[in-house]
């Protein structure tokens, strides 16, 4: 059993150096939070909507706060509310039943806003397109800023993909 | 007595009403086949049920049998027995709902694709086709092709989907989703709620109907790997090794002993990064990010080695038809028994500091509890059954690949709170350690795949998966997937969350919901 004394003589556990850094990430976050603070001064607020990934991409932004990323201290962060989002991150190809909801979702976002594809399936569809059961990809609902390939795209190149938003939206 | 015959044995007993037992036909994977008369099929039902069986599957398949429209598959479970009664229908049947209430969503489900009736249901409501689809449209239809539709653009007044009502003094409702405030899937739960407590919840899912089993249909089953993989995504080494499995049986394919011994270790890798996830959610839900963080760093090592290992932090096209698509070197396996080694150690840190953590204690304890007899009525498999008593395992009681030698000893416990299902998935974890390090220690050499080459034919697989047991059933005509089906672990499980948060408070909800986990993608198809 722990008690509050025995933490607090004990080895801290903090204190275990757990090797969570690595150089490219590092390189690419800095850009990053330089590339953000350009744009939008502060922050980068992020809202996740899945139309019909396969659970996969969403895995992979949930990464994106593990210790490894922590994507937070380079300015990114992600947000309950589509009202208080700048970007809206777009997971699978675009299901007739989400469709409603997810143009809900884009309507409830503030002007100017950015709309991020995040796998093959939001980028055209993938394998589901042109099939039954899905619109295709997410530009089949709203106009799409940026596609980021993948089955699905890891952290890295998820991140790779917003420094370009940003550098786009610089440019713009 | 090999697991094969064993389960024939014990299909024929649980069959023991037919009157003929040549009627009982053996499948390609141990399964048996009975097909029944309209007549007979009530009495068989009724059998099954008296004799503790369990439906771990419903689905229709289009012109199975010569003259046949329909053929409805019933698949019954019973220890090491797989019992699969088909019943040939024109477009109507009776509903065993009331017998066995898993069939319900089954029958919804059979419904929306083949547009087959079932008398007597008590829901007959629409399931995975939303209000945008079109009447009358049943896409598993052959004659429909797979193209794009035309839906309609809004739901009129009055369409909407009809949640139950629960209604009385101080009872409001509590709509959440599709959209959810924190990156996960999409659905619907509509709480009613008397103060903080949840007096009932109604899920609604297959938001993400993506049209899996149709998609499948006319391609040859090398072609089809993707497909499998796409059902779940933590779930890809799972799904694509019950297709595989199906489609090996099928043509008799001999897969080598090193493909089945890394295959194990990616169905136990993919185990263990989902259990690590699910760890670290709960422990979010319970404001505790110390425990949280230290299995979030774990589950990111572990993509990582995942990665190193199959070039796919979710080990995908690795498993094909045949055995694996490329072999994993010596070196590899290597750096992953090293790798083992030091996780298991920080594991059982992180582990220790948890469950010494009262604050944690409080709220997993008697939270969310399901009662053991609502395992067999709903088909509750995988951890969420084994914390609740349910002695249920895939790799023990239908042993696939080389589970028969290395067989997990998996832990059950009884409360079936939301602690039940935190330890076990805590021993599953060490469990699935202790058994990749047995097979790196006895890794046979050779080659990885077998000759594959498509027959024609039939087969069913259940595969263990992290969240419990996957249905797979194949059918191959031609040379080309005739019919695809499948059905994860998550979509028996999705309804008994319904049970378990009844009489909790809402805040308690996402902590119960993370301790099941269970896969949106997987169920909605």
């Amino acid at each position: 059993m722990v008690n509050a004394l025995s933490c607090f003589f004990k080895k801290k556990v903090t204190s275990d150096t757990i090797p969570v850094r690595d150089d490219e990430i590092e390189a690419l976050g800095l850009e990053l939070r330089r590339e953000i603070s350009a744009v939008f001064g502060r922050s980068l607020a992020i809202r996740e909507l899945d139309t019909g990934s396969d659970n996969a991409a969403e895995i992979e932004i949930n990464n994106l706060s593990n210790p490894y990323y922590d994507v937070e201290r380079f300015g990114i962060t992600f947000v309950a509310s589509p009202r208080h989002a700048d970007v809206l991150i777009v997971t699978g190809a675009v299901t007739h039943n989400m469709a409603i909801a997810a143009r809900k979702t884009y309507d409830a976002m503030p002007s100017p806003k950015f709309v991020v594809a995040v796998g093959d399936d939001a980028c055209d569809g993938g394998i589901f397109a042109g099939t039954y059961a899905v619109l295709g990809g997410a530009d089949k609902i709203f106009p799409v800023d940026m596609k980021i390939p993948g089955n699905p795209p890891t952290p890295t190149q998820i991140l790779t993909g917003l420094l370009a938003l940003m550098r786009k939206a610089r440019q713009a | 007595m090999t697991g094969t015959d064993r389960g024939f044995a014990a299909a024929r007993e649980m069959a023991s009403c037919i009157d003929n037992p040549a009627r009982i036909q053996a499948g390609c994977n141990g399964e048996c086949y009975v097909t029944v008369k309209e007549e007979e099929f009530g009495s068989v039902v009724s059998f099954l049920s008296a004799g503790s069986c369990v439906l771990s599957g419903l689905f229709c398949v289009e012109g199975f049998a010569p003259g046949v429209r329909f053929s409805l598959f019933y698949v019954f479970e019973k220890k090491a027995g797989i019992l699969v009664v088909i019943r040939n229908v024109e477009s109507r049947a009776t509903s065993i709902a009331r017998i066995f209430p898993s069939a319900s969503w089954f029958e919804r489900e059979c419904r929306d694709g083949f547009g087959v009736e079932f008398d007597g249901a008590f829901d007959d409501r629409r399931l995975f086709l939303h209000e945008t689809y079109p009447d009358g449209f049943h896409p598993l239809v052959k004659s429909v092709k797979n193209a794009p539709i035309t839906p309609k653009q809004s739901v009129e007044a009055g369409g909407e989907y009809p949640f139950r009502k629960v209604s009385g003094e101080g009872v409001y409702q509590v709509p959440v989703g599709p959209v959810h405030a924190g990156i996960i899937e999409p659905g619907h739960f509509r709480f009613s709620v008397i103060g903080e407590t949840i007096f009932n919840l109604e899920i609604r899912m297959f938001y993400k109907h993506r049209g899996i089993e149709k998609l499948a249909e006319g391609k040859r089953p090398q072609d089809c790997l993707r497909i499998a993989e796409a059902v779940s995504g933590d779930e890809s080494v799972a799904n694509a090794t019950a297709f595989c499995t199906a489609v090996e049986r099928i043509s008799h394919t001999a897969v080598p002993d090193r493909a089945w011994y890394l295959r194990t270790i990616l169905l136990e890798m993919e185990r263990i990064c989902s259990h690590l996830g699910d760890q670290a959610g709960m422990l979010v839900d319970v404001a505790f990010p110390l425990g949280a963080n230290q299995f979030s760093v774990q589950r990111e090592e572990v993509l990582r080695m995942n990665g190193h290992l199959t070039g796919s932090r979710f080990l995908r096209g690795m498993v094909c038809p045949g055995g694996l698509s490329r072999d994993i070197s010596r070196e590899q396996l290597q750096d992953l028994g090293e790798f083992i080694r030091q996780f298991q150690k920080g594991y059982r840190v992180g582990l220790k500091i948890v469950l010494s953590t009262t604050s944690v204690i409080d709220r997993f304890a008697t939270t969310g509890v399901i009662r053991k007899n609502l395992l067999r009525p709903l088909n509750i498999t995988g951890p969420a059954a084994r914390a609740s008593g349910g002695n249920v395992d895939v790799r023990v009681n239908h042993p696939y690949g080389i589970y028969e030698t290395f067989a997990p000893s998996p832990k059950f416990l009884n409360d079936g709170d939301v602690l039940s299902r935190f330890t076990v998935k805590a021993s599953e974890i060490l469990d699935s350690l202790d058994l990749i390090g047995r097979l790196l220690a006895s890794m046979p050499e050779g080659p990885v795949s077998g000759d594959f080459a498509a027959a024609d034919g039939h087969a069913l697989t259940l595969v263990e998966s992290a969240r419990g047991e996957n249905l797979c059933w194949v059918l191959v005509r031609n040379g080309v997937v005739e019919r695809y089906k499948v059905r994860t672990a998550s979509f028996c499980n999705w309804l008994v969350i319904e049970h378990a948060v009844q009489g909790n408070i809402v805040p308690d909800f996402p902590v119960i919901n993370k301790s099941l986990n269970l896969s949106y993608s997987g169920t909605d198809l």
